[in-house]
């Protein structure tokens, strides 16, 4: 635990001193914005302002914006020999790769917190539906959670930063685009459980909408442990590799 | 401190250590003496707790490294042979970082003591991505020896920096002994024969020998030999003049000078100075010819079954 924290610490503040995080927080907020406002104005004529319009969006961009997230954590400290140093120091494997992914998570969770600034104008001008918000930040929070341990995995199985973010962003094309492969099966069945596997069908059809589902958040969650699991494994088998 | 026995990592079909045994007890610092790929850093790594140990056994401060990893990781500081950094932490962060992974409690006292112990509180708030290859050399070693550890394990510290900065480093590296095991590897003979108090030669994954330096030297030089070239003379003519000296048991040449083997035990120098001045050719050098480590790897190999 106390490996954890201090290795957490530790990648938190490497996000800030690069002034890439930075960067990445414009683009982020440039990004949103735009969207927001183009939703705004659409909502004066035409339908009412969605409070969820910036997680649908995320639901998409962390498919590319998570692997720029991750690709580093583990890549760099294998390709830089810090690895080593970490697996003679006395702490747990799992405390190494939680440290990374909780790391990652609190950056990602700060970059969302900055887009409440856009409820919070839709809060002064109309009366959203708050629950409808809640919902949906909860669910793109779970959603931006399991992607980047997704990231993470392929962070440690690479020592090329580029490979990593690389094979991240297409297995996350996969879960998020297998609905496609669901549309053109026959099989009704089959379809379902295609679109119970991807991205997507746990945060479109439910969180997006202001419903909150057991069966989604245990796959977020889920998704999270079993990927973090396997990256522990991976970074163990250093050890066995060297 | 270290007892090693048996000690064997294989991979894949290859042993890259084979069954050595040493032990090092405190406040010694003890030399392992290799070429590239004998297995040195292989052998280092498993007594670090990193690789695990393919069978035999090693301890470190009496725990097992297969199973007491742990308390074998609290008690010893490490540095790679590529000095392992975070470019964009700053020097104090980094030896903050790794003291406090390796449990000290308030490490602010003692990473400033390790900072001026190396030579860097001048760069204490720099970034390391700023500083020369002898001062992250340095890093390292401040980041092996922040947590006070019983043994300190050192891989080839002093590869790839300049002459003022190597001395630096075995000054440093000396200086750790009243408290500390310390197993250091390199491929240079002399800073072997400098820095340690035993040597252990390693090779193809095994012990070859093991002494003190000045033991291993006499042990591994049996037979002395002389450089000496001379002028006005040809080969010929200067071999029929050296071959009349008592105890010359054969000369070659040796590029422009003449190799002069000697009986063991006997210094030749006055006498062969003597002879070839009364026979009326100019003594231009003469000098003992240490063995490099290359010849005495070619001797131990070349004596093995």
């Amino acid at each position: 635990m106390r490996g954890t924290w201090i290795i957490f610490r530790r990648e938190v503040g490497q996000y800030f001193v690069s002034p890439v995080a930075y960067m990445i927080a414009a683009a982020f907020l440039l990004l949103t914005g735009f969207l927001f406002n183009n939703d705004l104005v659409v909502s004066a004529t035409v339908k009412a302002a969605s409070p969820s319009v910036v997680p649908q969006f995320l639901s998409m961009a962390l498919v590319f914006f998570s692997p720029v997230l991750t690709m580093r954590a583990l890549a760099e400290e294998s390709r830089e020999g810090t690895l080593e140093l970490l697996l003679t120091a006395p702490v747990r494997d799992s405390d190494i790769v939680l440290g990374k992914f909780f790391g990652a998570w609190f950056y990602y969770s700060l970059l969302l917190a900055l887009t409440l600034v856009y409820q919070v104008i839709l809060l002064a001008i109309t009366t959203p539906d708050l629950g409808h918000a809640i919902s949906a930040y909860v669910g793109i929070w779970l959603y931006g959670g399991a992607t980047l341990a997704v990231g993470l995995f392929f962070s440690a199985v690479t020592e090329n930063q580029i490979v990593a973010a690389f094979l991240s962003t297409a297995a996350l094309l996969v879960l998020y685009l297998g609905g496609l492969a669901g549309q053109i099966v026959a099989n009704v069945d089959l379809a379902r459980i295609i679109n119970q596997l991807t991205l997507q069908g746990h945060f479109i059809t439910s969180f997006a909408y202001g419903l909150v589902r057991a069966e989604d958040i245990v796959y977020y969650a889920g998704m999270i442990v079993i990927m973090l699991y396997i990256t522990m494994r991976v970074v163990e088998a250093h050890r066995w590799r060297a | 401190m270290i007892e090693v026995n048996q000690l064997t990592k294989v991979f894949g079909t290859y042993p890259a250590v084979d069954h050595i045994s040493f032990d090092a007890s405190h406040g010694e610092i003890v030399g392992f003496l290799g070429p590239n790929g004998a297995g040195k850093t292989t052998t280092m790594r498993m007594l670090t707790g990193f690789i695990p140990p393919t069978s035999g056994e090693a301890k470190v401060a009496g725990f097992d490294v297969l199973k007491d990893s742990f308390e074998v990781r609290k008690r010893v500081g490490y540095l790679p042979e590529t000095v392992p950094v975070y470019p964009d932490m700053t020097v104090y962060g980094y030896i903050k970082f790794w003291a406090e992974l390796r449990g000290l409690r308030r490490p602010k006292r003692r990473v400033d003591e390790v900072i001026d112990m190396v030579q860097l509180t001048s760069r204490r708030n720099s970034l390391i991505r700023n500083l020369s290859k002898g001062m992250r050399q340095r890093l390292g070693l401040a980041q092996a020896v922040v947590h006070n550890p019983e043994v300190i394990i050192l891989d080839e510290p002093t590869i790839g920096i300049d002459p003022q900065q190597v001395i630096e480093v075995r000054e440093s590296v000396r200086a750790l002994r009243q408290n500390h095991t310390v197993l250091f590897s390199t491929h240079i003979l002399s800073e072997a024969e400098q820095v340690c108090d035993r040597v252990l030669i390693i090779h193809q994954g095994r012990i070859v020998a093991e002494g003190t330096p000045a033991n291993l030297r006499r042990k591994l030089q049996p037979d002395p030999r002389l450089y000496v070239l001379i002028g006005g003379a040809s080969h010929e003519k200067a071999i029929t003049v050296l071959m009349g000296v008592q105890g010359v048991e054969s000369v070659e040449p040796n590029g422009e000078g003449l190799t002069v083997h000697v009986r063991a035990g006997l210094d030749l120098r006055g006498e062969i100075a003597a002879r070839i001045t009364q026979a009326g050719y100019q003594l231009l050098e003469l000098r003992p010819v240490a063995m490099t480590l290359e010849d005495i790897f070619l001797d131990i190999v070349g004596r093995m079954p």
